[in-house]
C-alpha cells in the first residue's frame, strides 16, 4: 500500500470501524436472521425465504404496506410545500429573525415521544383541545372521536407528523437558500424579473439537490415511521394504521424473530429502491458536480 | 506509550468492566412498575438481606408491560445470567417456559416442603404448571369484575348488582337518561376497548359468560354463534343503546377506564382489583358509594373473570440458582405476601391472606375476591398466544368501531389465527 493512500484510510478507519460494528454488522445479521425459521419456543431451522413467501401471503403486512405508502404519499408533500413556504419566509429580513427560526425549529427539537402524547392529549374525547375548539366555535356540538375512523386516525397521524417534521424541511431548505449567491438575484433585478420569475427560475432549480436531499431523508424517515402511532393509535383502530415498522415490532415482542427480520428486511429493500429512484430523477450526480 | 495511548487504553478497560459478569454470590432481581412499586421491592430486598445475609440488586424497568418483557426476551434469548429471577405476566409464561428460560422449581419446593397449596389451586394449574413441572410462582394474582355505583343504583330502586347483561343494559339505559339532565357526559358503562391486550382480557370476560373460546387439537374457534352474538352486544352498547362512550374503542384502557369512573361519570366499570383502594382515595368522586360484583353473564350461562396477575420465576441461565430460589421462597412467604395486600393494595397469590384478620379488616372487598379467584378464565395457554391476541385485537377492535361487522370479524380472525399458527407448530 502507498502512503498516499494509507494516511486518508488511517484517518478514516475509526468511523469506518463504528459503522461496520454499530451499522452493518446489525444489519447483515438481520438479513441472516430472516432466513431462518428462529422463534423462541421451536428449534432453529434454515428456511432460505420461506418467511418471505408467508409474508406475501399475509394480509396483514399487505395492509400496514398500503397504510405506510398512503401514509407517505400525503405527509411528505406536505411537508415539502409547508417546509418550502417557512424556509423562504425566514429567509427574508424580517425582525427578530433570530427569534422566529428558534419557534419553528421547536416541534422538531421535541422528542417524538413526548409531542405525541401531546397530540393524545389534543385529540383526546373527554378532555381534548381539538374537542374544545371546536365545542367553542360551535362547529361541533357532539364531542368528535379522531381517532376512532380509519380516515380520522389517518389524517391525526398526518397532521401531528407534519407538524413535527415541517420544520427539519425547512431548516435543510433555509441553508440551501442561503448558499445561492446573492448576485444571481441582483442580476436577475436587473433584468426586471419578478418574484416569481425568480422563484422559478432561479430559487429552485438551484434548490434541487438540497431538496432531493431533503425529500430522501424524510421518505426513509417516513417509511419506518413507528413513534406517533405506537403512542396515538397502536395500529388502531382494527388495524388500520398499523405501519411496517410497527408490524415487525409486534413479531419482535411475540419471540418471532426471523419473521420480524424478514419484515424489516422487505422494509430496507423498499427504501432502498424508492432511494434509488429518487437519487435517479433527482440526477444528483449532475447538480453536484 | 503516549499519553493518547494512556487515556484510550483505560477508557477500553472501563468500558469491558461495565460488562463484566456480577458476583456470583449476588441475585439479580428484575422488577418494573410505578415509582411505589418499584421502592415497595427496594422495601422487601432490604428485609431479605437482612434476614438472609444474601445481597440482591436490581434492574429497574418500565411500568409498560411490553417493555418490560421486552427487556427479558433479549437478556433470555442471549442466555445471559443476569437477571437470576423476575416477574412475569401470566400471558407470556407459556412462551418463556416452552422456550426453556424457566428452572423447574419443583426440587427446590420439595427440599424445602413448600406446599403449592397454599395457593389459588387453578392459578397454579393454569399458569404455573408446564409439561407437569412447576415453573413459576404466583406473587400476585386479578381478575377482572364489575365496579358499580351503590347509591346511583339504590336511589333508581335497583337494589342488587346486575346479574345478566340484560339487566345491566336495563339499569344503565334508566340511570343514563337521568343523570344526564344534570351531567351530560353520564355513561351506563366503561370498559377496556383500544386495540391492546386489554381487549382480549374483556373479550375472554364477556364470551365466557356465553360459552368462550374454543381451542382443540390447535384449532381455535371464535367464529361461533356465541360469540358473534357477545360481539354484536359490545358494538351495540356503543352504536345502539349508547351506554358505553363512543372512545371506548380507541382510547380506554385500564387507567382511563379507572379515571372515567372515578370521576363519578359512569354507572359501571370493568377493571381489575386495583382499582378498588384509587376508588375509596380521598380524591375520588366514588369514595364509598362503589359496590364490587361479577361480571355479569347471559341468560342461563355463568359469569367469567379472566385471570390476570404476575408470576415470579428463575432464569434457567442464572448462575445464583441456589440464592434465587431463597429469594422466590422469601417472595411467596406469607410476611411478604401481607406486605403486598397491606402497602400496594394487591391481591396476593396465597389464599391464607385472605383469611388474615389484619387484611379483613383493612379490605373488606378481600373475602370476596377470594372466591371470585378460585374461578378464573385463562387466556388460551399457548406459547404463541401473543399472535393469536393482536390478531383477535386487530379485528374485534375493527367491529367495535363498526368498520365491519361481529359475524366477518370473527370468520376473519378465526381464519387468519388458523392461517398464522401454523407457522408455530412443530
Amino acid at each position: 500500500m502507498n502512503k498516499e493512500l494509507r494516511s486518508p484510510l488511517l484517518f478514516i478507519a475509526p468511523v469506518l470501524t463504528f459503522i461496520l460494528i454499530f451499522i452493518l454488522l446489525p444489519v447483515i445479521g438481520t438479513v441472516v436472521t430472516s432466513l431462518y425459521k428462529d422463534i423462541t419456543y421451536l428449534d432453529n431451522k434454515f428456511i432460505f425465504f420461506e418467511n418471505y413467501r408467508q409474508i406475501f401471503q399475509d394480509p396483514g403486512f399487505w395492509q400496514s404496506l398500503r397504510f405506510t405508502m398512503f401514509f407517505i404519499l400525503v405527509s411528505i408533500p406536505l411537508e415539502m410545500l409547508l417546509g418550502l413556504i417557512f424556509a423562504i419566509l425566514i429567509d427574508q429580513e424580517v425582525p427578530y429573525k433570530g427569534f422566529l427560526r428558534v419557534c419553528i425549529l421547536i416541534p422538531w427539537a421535541i422528542p417524538a415521544a413526548i409531542s405525541s402524547r401531546t397530540w393524545e392529549l389534543i385529540y383526546n374525547y373527554n378532555y381534548g383541545l381539538a374537542n374544545f375548539i371546536c365545542s367553542f366555535t360551535g362547529i361541533s356540538v357532539q364531542p368528535v372521536n379522531w381517532l376512532g375512523t380509519s380516515l380520522g386516525a389517518f389524517f391525526s397521524l398526518v397532521l401531528a407528523d407534519v407538524w413535527k417534521t415541517t420544520p427539519f424541511i425547512a431548516i435543510i431548505l433555509l441553508t440551501g437558500l442561503q448558499i445561492i449567491p446573492g448576485e444571481i438575484y441582483l442580476q436577475a433585478q436587473v433584468d426586471r424579473a419578478n418574484f416569481l420569475q425568480r422563484f422559478f427560475k432561479i430559487t429552485l432549480p438551484l434548490l434541487k439537490p438540497v431538496f432531493i436531499v431533503a425529500l430522501l431523508f424524510r421518505t426513509i424517515d417516513g417509511l419506518r415511521i413507528f413513534d406517533i402511532i405506537y403512542i396515538l393509535t397502536h395500529g388502531g383502530p382494527g388495524g388500520a394504521t398499523a405501519s411496517l415498522s410497527h408490524y415487525s415490532y409486534k413479531y419482535f415482542l411475540a419471540g418471532d424473530f426471523g419473521y420480524g427480520s424478514a419484515v424489516s428486511t422487505t422494509l430496507f429493500i423498499i427504501s432502498f429502491l424508492l432511494s434509488l429512484v429518487y437519487l435517479k430523477f433527482g440526477k444528483f450526480q449532475n447538480t453536484l458536480s | 506509550m503516549t499519553k493518547k495511548t494512556v487515556l484510550l487504553i483505560s477508557c477500553l478497560v472501563f468500558l469491558f468492566c461495565g460488562c463484566s459478569k456480577t458476583n456470583k454470590n449476588t441475585v439479580v432481581f428484575e422488577v418494573g412498575g410505578a415509582p411505589n412499586e418499584i421502592s415497595f421491592w427496594e422495601e422487601i430486598i432490604k428485609d431479605f438481606q437482612q434476614q438472609s445475609g444474601i445481597k440482591v440488586e436490581i434492574i429497574r424497568q418500565p411500568t409498560d408491560t411490553d417493555q418490560r418483557r421486552q427487556g427479558l426476551v433479549v437478556a433470555l434469548k442471549s442466555n445471559k445470567n443476569n437477571p437470576d429471577v423476575f416477574l412475569m405476566d401470566v400471558a407470556w409464561i407459556s412462551q418463556f417456559a416452552a422456550s426453556g428460560w424457566l428452572e423447574n422449581l419443583d426440587n427446590y419446593l420439595k427440599a424445602d416442603k413448600v406446599d403449592t397449596g397454599i395457593f389459588f389451586k387453578n392459578v397454579i394449574n393454569l399458569s404455573d404448571k408446564y409439561n407437569n413441572n412447576t415453573i413459576a410462582l404466583p406473587v400476585y394474582v386479578d381478575g377482572g369484575m364489575l365496579y358499580y355505583r351503590k347509591d346511583l343504583l339504590n336511589k333508581y330502586g335497583f337494589n342488587n348488582a346486575p346479574v345478566t347483561w340484560d339487566q345491566l343494559i336495563e339499569y344503565s339505559l334508566k340511570i343514563q337518561k337521568q343523570e344526564r339532565k344534570t351531567n351530560p357526559g353520564f355513561y351506563g358503562f366503561v370498559w377496556q376497548g383500544a386495540q391492546y391486550e386489554g381487549l382480549i382480557c374483556s373479550f375472554i370476560e364477556f364470551a365466557g359468560s356465553n360459552g368462550g373460546i374454543i381451542i382443540k387439537d390447535n384449532q381455535i374457534k371464535i367464529n361461533t354463534p356465541a360469540n358473534i352474538k357477545t360481539l354484536g352486544m359490545l358494538c351495540d352498547l356503543i352504536h345502539i343503546q349508547k351506554i358505553s362512550p363512543p372512545n371506548i374503542f380507541t382510547e380506554m384502557k385500564e387507567e382511563e377506564v379507572r379515571t372515567f369512573f372515578q370521576q363519578g361519570d359512569a354507572l359501571f366499570e370493568r377493571n381489575w382489583p386495583y382499582a378498588w383502594s384509587l376508588h375509596q382515595n380521598d380524591d375520588s368522586a366514588v369514595k364509598g358509594k362503589v359496590g364490587l360484583a361479577s361480571v355479569p353473564h347471559f341468560a342461563g350461562n355463568k359469569s367469567a373473570s379472566t385471570l390476570g396477575g404476575w408470576h415470579i420465576g428463575i432464569s434457567k441461565f442464572s448462575d445464583a440458582k441456589d440464592l434465587s430460589w431463597e429469594f422466590v421462597k422469601f417472595t411467596v412467604s406469607y410476611e411478604t405476601q401481607k406486605k403486598l395486600a397491606m402497602k400496594l393494595g394487591w391481591n396476593p397469590g396465597r389464599k391464607d391472606i385472605y383469611k388474615d384478620r389484619e387484611i379483613k379488616q383493612k379490605f373488606p372487598h378481600f373475602s370476596y375476591l377470594g372466591n371470585i379467584f378460585e374461578n378464573l378464565t385463562p387466556r388460551p395457554n399457548l406459547p404463541y398466544y401473543t399472535q393469536i391476541s393482536e390478531i383477535m385485537q386487530k379485528h374485534i377492535n375493527s367491529a367495535l368501531s363498526g368498520k365491519t361487522n361481529p359475524e366477518t370479524a370473527l370468520k376473519e380472525a378465526e381464519l387468519e389465527i388458523n392461517n398464522s399458527i401454523k407457522r408455530y407448530l412443530k
